[in-house]
């Protein structure tokens, strides 16, 4: 028998099975080098079906600095402690992800978010502390006294279910308790797929919560210097550079993230946007924080960053005057309301007209006046804010007056 | 002189109901493939109908031929199967050209996409039945066609073996052996076509070939076990969407068409190497 043909077909056929190693060879190591074969698949497998079937899902990832990181589908999406996983064609998944999934890799930045006001206090300030433990009320209590233990909101039950969960669970479920022991969801700010830090820096996405009335901040940053520079030159500003690397170069106009959590020209980055606030602003009757003087100076350092320490300190003195006199036309409107409470004529929360227009006066126009002070916007100290209060404030006495006749007549 | 085809050899015969039951065999194997996409387009189903209506048209051409004498009748339907599979395989190709490898042409992409190609082999079976009626099985040219076949048989084996695997980054050696099996077994059949061979060589193949036979089993084994003890809540949706589980079986299943082209090529070449040269069997010689 002669050899040339069967040393012909092993030369071919080697020269095959050679060929083929050396092009799995050239796939990168990210790809192929995996503590398991579903996390080797889900580098493309996902991607071939959610293509067709959502197309922005895989595009907006494929944009992402995750998919620059050769993170792949499924290591975000694959059950994290205590998640319950479900077979998805082939794959273990957790469709739901939470910040459990996130917190695989970014630990820190979870803390940080745990700390902060965005976590249980934002879902206890709606639904009370009945959906979490007793471990995460305590912890949470350490950093934010009263803002987990504390009963649902009385607007909750006057409501309903339907305008809870359509309106108020929207935005404060960015703390929500999850299944899987963990609070919240990075989404919220970062977005799903897009994961991006570029978004969470854009106001819009702050003001998807932060707006309105009750709490006006994307509008008074509108109004502000800030935000009308920001308007004019947000194509020359580079919001993707890394957090820690972030200069006044790459963003020389801030954003509500820039001033409040950004690692801005070496700054430390925070995910509790409370860390460099010195007042509750937001509260009935605004006090200092906890960390009143640590918070302000931090915020003020942030402000150096753009401004002279004259100018910094001359905005807080009137944003702090400002402050000084809403709490003054505040507590003179709550000595009314409780004045009517302890007489009897106010029962029950949010029963007589006079209920919604003192809630109306602090909770509107009192923190509106507040944070325009803060803010640089002054239309909403004014007309927004002061010219209510004074308004609510005269309507209050008004009605106040009138229940007394009224009950006196009885 | 080669076995006569009326003896007991019947090289057509076996080579009909090869086709016969690689056509049938298609039905369960392409529902499995196209429930991973449940389905979702209406052409989907064309390959699946046309798999449970070709084997009963290929049985009464069979039945014709070997029961009624009805030659005509076997060959007619034949054609008419062999032509409506061609069809069926370059309208899957087609369809399949969707995937999103030809939108990035990038090698991930190619690893990940719909197998293109796949379809082709509803076109190889439809070329293999009209083959089958128009080649004389005691020509030389029949046993070549044959091998042909077998031929693009493993090299869609090796190819399909290859992008699969790769999806795994091949994460457990043994997802190798098919690669390099079918590797072998290309070079093994591309020869007869490059050079002069004699009956050594294609014992050499034969037994290449046996070796394609285990390694699909074993693959089975493996593919099989995997879907076992696979994440979904049935059987039936690890086999949907785990490794397929018929896809080694195409080894064992290629290694008979290629076993059967070999046995008959055998008639048609000389012993050794001093027999005449001019019975060895030298490329090209179909016609």
């Amino acid at each position: 028998m002669s050899f040339r043909p069967v040393f012909l077909a092993v030369l071919i056929g080697t020269a095959l099975v050679v060929g083929g190693y050396l092009v799995n060879a050239y796939r990168p190591r990210s790809v192929t080098d995996q503590p398991s074969a579903a996390l080797v698949r889900a580098s493309g497998k996902c991607a071939e079906c959610h293509r067709n079937l959502q197309y922005s899902v895989v595009h907006e990832y494929e944009m992402s600095v995750h998919a620059k990181k050769d993170v792949n589908c499924l290591e975000c999406h694959q059950p994290a402690a205590e998640q319950q996983g479900k077979e998805h064609h082939g794959f273990v998944i957790s469709a739901k992800l939470t910040a459990g999934n996130c917190r695989s890799c970014h630990e820190t930045v979870y803390q940080q978010f745990l700390r902060s006001r965005h976590a249980a206090p934002a879902w206890a300030s709606v639904m009370g502390d009945k959906d979490f433990t007793t471990e995460q009320v305590a912890f949470s209590e350490q950093f934010q006294p009263g803002g987990c233990k504390r009963p649902p909101h009385p607007l909750t039950q006057l409501e309903g279910a339907a305008a809870t969960t359509s309106g108020c669970v929207t935005c404060h479920s960015v703390g929500r308790p999850n299944v899987d022991g963990t609070i919240g969801t990075c989404s919220a700010c970062h977005t799903r797929h897009t994961a991006s830090v570029a978004v969470a820096r854009l106001p819009s996405t702050c003001g998807q919560c932060h707006l309105g009335p009750d709490h006006s901040q994307l509008e008074i940053y509108t109004e502000s210097k800030h935000g009308v520079l920001f308007a004019a030159q947000q194509r020359l500003l580079d919001l993707n550079v890394e957090p820690k690397k972030l200069t006044t170069r790459e963003m020389f106009v801030p954003t509500c993230a820039t001033c409040h959590m950004s690692g801005i020209n070496g700054m430390n980055v925070t995910h509790d946007p409370g860390e460099r606030l010195s007042y509750y602003l937001f509260a009935e009757v605004t006090d200092k924080r906890p960390n009143f003087a640590r918070g302000q100076a931090a915020m003020k350092d942030a402000c150096r960053n753009c401004h002279t320490t004259p100018l910094i300190d001359r905005v807080y003195h009137d944003a702090e005057s400002v402050v000084s006199s809403t709490i003054d036309k505040v507590k003179e409107l709550k000595e009314v309301i409780d004045g009517l409470r302890k007489d009897g004529l106010l029962n029950k929360p949010f029963d007589r007209p006079i209920d919604f227009a003192y809630f109306d006066l602090w909770h509107y126009y009192g923190r509106t006046a507040k944070h325009g002070a803060f803010m640089g916007g002054a239309d909403y100290v004014q007309w927004h804010g002061n010219y209510p209060l004074l308004k609510h404030g005269v309507e209050i006495k008004s009605m106040a007056e009138e229940m007394r006749r009224s009950h006196a007549k009885k | 002189m080669p076995r006569n085809s009326q003896g007991y050899i019947r090289p057509r015969l076996w080579l009909e109901v090869f086709l016969w039951l690689n056509v049938a065999g298609l039905v369960p194997d392409i529902y499995l493939a196209h429930s991973m996409n449940q389905f979702r387009r209406p052409q989907e189903y064309l390959p699946l109908y046309f798999s449970l209506a070709a084997p009963p048209l290929l049985l009464i051409g069979l039945a014709g031929w070997l029961l009624w004498g009805r030659v005509m009748l076997w060959r007619v339907l034949g054609e008419l199967v062999g032509w409506a599979a061609i069809l069926v395989g370059v309208l899957g190709l087609i369809f399949h050209l969707e995937s999103r490898f030809f939108q990035e042409l990038t090698l991930a992409s190619l690893v990940y996409s719909a197998p293109f190609a796949a379809p082709l082999a509803y076109t190889a079976l439809g070329l293999m039945l009209i083959m089958n009626r128009r080649v004389d099985p005691d020509s030389e040219e029949w046993p070549r066609w044959v091998l042909l076949f077998a031929l693009g048989g493993f090299v869609g084996n090796f190819v399909f073996s290859l992008a699969d695997h790769a999806s795994n980054g091949f994460f457990h050696a043994t997802e190798w052996i098919p690669v390099i099996s079918s590797g072998l077994a290309v070079g093994f059949l591309l020869v007869p076509f490059l050079m002069t061979v004699r009956r050594g060589y294609l014992a050499i193949c034969a037994a290449v070939m046996l070796l394609q036979g285990a390694v699909g089993v074993l693959g089975f084994y493996h593919h099989f076990s995997a879907s076992w003890h696979g994440p979904a809540n049935s059987l039936f949706g690890n086999l949907v969407s785990g490794a397929p589980v018929l896809a080694p079986l195409l080894f064992a299943d290629v290694m008979l068409l290629a076993l059967l082209g070999l046995w008959v090529l055998w008639q048609h070449v000389p012993a050794e190497m001093g027999e005449q040269s001019e019975r060895a069997i030298t490329a090209p010689s179909m016609h």
